[in-house]
């Protein structure tokens, strides 16, 4: 639909497609970074009954901003035996990772950067990349912290993305599709027709799936968590231990090529679950264009209810960031193969049986 | 297998119950403050920048002998007869001229020994201890209230009134020549 | 020249290229690296092809799977152990020979072969057929395949754990 807008505007095929893919950087993950940077802080410091940053603007609101303008100014460093050409790309390539996975997130019915068929297992195909810039940067800086950091997130991330597939699984399974626009679509109406409570259909099927949809959440929620690799998952940064992982020989923009790119996994991560089990962009109380009539309103709502949405498991993932310690390297893996994959896989055997009954 | 669930469902639930901790948390009005706007009441007898009142110092070099950094540097002239020193407050009369009272607060180590000794109680903390510099000369303070000329003065007339004395009690020797004063240099304030 | 075929020969260019690079590179560790952007250009020639499930599949088994294993491989073991990795290229005129004479045998077939030049349709998604032939027609086989990954699997978790 935003296609055709440009379609009509520019008149020219190509420039209708570069200005779609171009709109999700420039209007969301952009101003998103600059303000999750700032949103985080805040939620940090007002947890741990601080101020944080109040001196650039009111109550600090530009201080995102200053610290850009700063990065940008920054030299940028490359260690002497840092391997050059793979030290410059992998930034590109984890940026590129996650700015991909954008492509298939349904901000609402009119705006998705790719309607494609295979919209979540893209965004878990793009994860690949952002697991392979992340090898590449650590092993790039030539220092033992940043391979070691690299190492712990590549593993972590591989073997948390099986709880997430398993899941992910278990809602194909119910819906028969894994496009999220018409997952999305499927999911309208008020909010118990969302996948946490079931999905749309009726009946008893619906009452069962309702505990089974809330477990099969948490665990998608933990595993994605520690997909981004955030706290308490955030072994591969540990500062404790590693310094700072593998962005540890980063700096200026590159640094802030890492920065980025990790804000926009956690929107990203926090929009799949949104699509998948918290109806997508739908309004859980039904829409004001409806209400006067005003029927172009409807997207712009939906944008706002996505965002709303996953803005709101941003803010979870930050608070879960200031209030768990970081688990240590067996914890991670009991947690994954102990706990997170037999329960999806048992969701997912139970989920099976009621569908094909 | 109860432990198993056991064991998923208090993991589970204690992270709800930190979550919970954490939420109340974000209400609680900030504990800081926004120091260059909002400052601390200092403690009583807070220890930071020493002050000389030089009205009232004689200049019994005290406080730099009880100095354990050795940052006070105090230089002193006799006062001729006939001139008048000062008085202190207490209405002692002074009787040496301090023509250097320097204090390096890039060594004073705060410990407040030479406020003690001192006998007309001139040199106290205040509170200010917001005097960062970028040069370290210029946390060299310069209390001494005599004008750079009348320090000079004050040193030649000392020293000619001791040639006088010389000559007046040694007449069969010559006059010793005055000494030429070393041109110290004395910090600017 | 439209922009799909811009697409193409930009895919096809970097999957040949970096698929070259990847054998004559002396660094192992950029040879691991150019095979992403191999991966990666096949599963655009796959999109372009229409075949969408099998390019998601490529990325995420090839690049998300066993690359970042080959990558753990060579990174782990490039400076531990002492022993030299060979990178060098060895016994080049008979691969030179093996290179020319495939090299003939497809551009042969492909030249002598009568094309079906039929204007298609814009390939639709091929995930619902795909997923229909597995369990229907080749239900079998794919539970076979199945077992044997499953076998695979408990082998491997029973060799590391002795």
């Amino acid at each position: 639909m935003i296609y055709d807008f440009f379609f009509k505007l520019t008149g020219s095929n190509f420039l209708a497609d570069v200005i779609q893919s171009l709109l999700p950087l420039f209007i969301f993950i952009l101003p998103f970074a600059l303000f999750a940077v700032l949103f985080e802080r805040k939620v940090s410091a007002h947890m741990q009954d601080r101020l944080g940053p109040m001196r650039v603007g009111y109550h600090g609101i530009l201080q995102t901003i200053a610290d850009i303008l700063k990065l940008i100014q920054k030299e940028d460093i490359i260690p002497t035996l840092a391997d050059k050409p793979l030290f410059n790309i992998a930034p590109v390539l984890v940026f590129a990772g996650s700015y991909a996975a954008f492509a298939a997130i349904p901000f609402s019915s009119a705006f998705i950067g790719s309607n494609i068929d295979l919209g979540v297992i893209f965004i878990i195909a793009a994860s690949g990349f952002v697991v392979a810039g992340i090898l590449m940067a650590g092993w790039s800086s030539n220092n033992k912290y940043s391979l070691l950091g690299a190492m712990r997130s590549a593993a972590q991330i591989i073997s948390y993305e099986i709880p997430t597939v398993l899941v992910v699984l278990s809602i194909i399974m119910i819906t028969g599709t894994t496009n999220l626009l018409t997952l999305s679509e499927m999911q309208t109406g008020h909010f118990w027709n969302w996948m946490i409570f079931g999905g749309p259909q009726m009946g008893l099927a619906k009452f069962i799936f309702i505990p089974i949809m809330i477990i099969n959440f948490v665990i998608i929620y933990i595993s994605t968590l520690a997909e981004v690799n955030r706290t308490p998952f955030d072994i591969p940064e540990a500062e404790s231990e590693l310094v700072s992982g593998y962005h540890t020989e980063y700096s200026g923009m590159k640094f802030a090529m890492f920065f980025l790119s990790e804000y926009a996994n956690m929107f990203a991560v926090s929009a799949i679950v949104t699509a998948l089990f918290l109806g997508g962009y739908q309004s859980p109380v039904g829409y004001l264009g409806n209400l006067f009539g005003a029927h172009w309103l409807i997207p712009i709502e939906q944008f706002f209810w996505f965002t709303a949405k996953g803005i709101f498991f941003v803010f979870v993932q930050m608070w879960l960031r200031w209030t768990l310690p970081r688990l240590r390297v067996d914890q991670l893996m009991a947690l994954c193969w102990k706990y997170l994959i037999p329960i999806a896989f048992v969701n997912l055997l139970i989920i099976g049986l009621i569908t094909v009954l | 297998m109860k432990e198993y669930f056991k064991n998923a469902w208090s993991g589970l639930f204690t992270v709800f119950i930190g979550m919970k901790i954490t939420f109340k948390h974000l209400f609680v009005p900030a504990v800081t403050i926004q120091y260059p706007d909002e400052r601390l009441q200092l403690p009583e007898r807070e220890r930071n920048r020493l002050y000389v009142n030089m009205d009232d110092c004689i200049g019994c070099d005290q406080c730099a002998r009880a100095c354990p950094v050795d940052c006070i540097t105090i230089e002193t002239v006799k006062g001729v007869p006939g001139e008048d020193v000062g008085k202190t407050s207490n209405g002692k009369r002074k009787a040496l001229w301090v023509t250097k009272f320097d204090i390096d607060f890039a060594k004073c180590c705060y410990c407040q020994l030479c406020v003690f000794p001192c006998p007309t109680e001139c040199i106290y903390m205040t509170d200010v201890f917001e005097f960062s510099e970028l040069k370290r000369e210029n946390l060299i303070y310069d209390f001494a209230t005599l004008s750079l000329q009348e320090r000079e003065e004050k040193k030649i007339n000392y020293a000619k009134f001791e040639a006088e004395k010389a000559a007046e009690k040694a007449a069969v020797k010559a006059a010793p020549v005055n000494k030429p004063v070393d041109n110290q240099e004395l910090p600017k304030p | 020249m439209n922009i799909y075929d811009i697409v193409f020969y930009l895919f096809a260019a970097i999957t040949v290229l970096s698929a070259f690079f990847v054998v004559t590179t002396r660094n192992i560790v950029y040879s691991a690296y150019y095979l992403l952007f191999t991966f990666f250009g096949v599963a655009g020639i796959y999109v372009l092809l229409g075949a969408d499930f099998i390019a998601m599949v490529q990325l995420i088994v090839y690049v998300g799977g066993i690359l970042i294993l080959i990558l753990f491989g060579v990174m782990l073991t490039n400076k531990i152990t002492s022993v030299e990795i060979k990178t060098g290229s060895v016994q080049v005129v008979p691969a030179a020979v093996g290179v020319a004479l495939l090299a003939g045998i497809l551009m042969a077939s492909m030249v002598d072969t009568k094309w079906r030049s039929v204007e298609t349709a814009m390939p639709s998604a091929t995930t619902q057929g795909i997923g229909m032939l597995l369990i229907q027609q080749y239900a079998i086989v794919f539970e076979l395949l199945g077992i044997l990954l499953l076998i695979a699997l408990i082998g491997a978790a029973s060799m590391a754990r002795k």
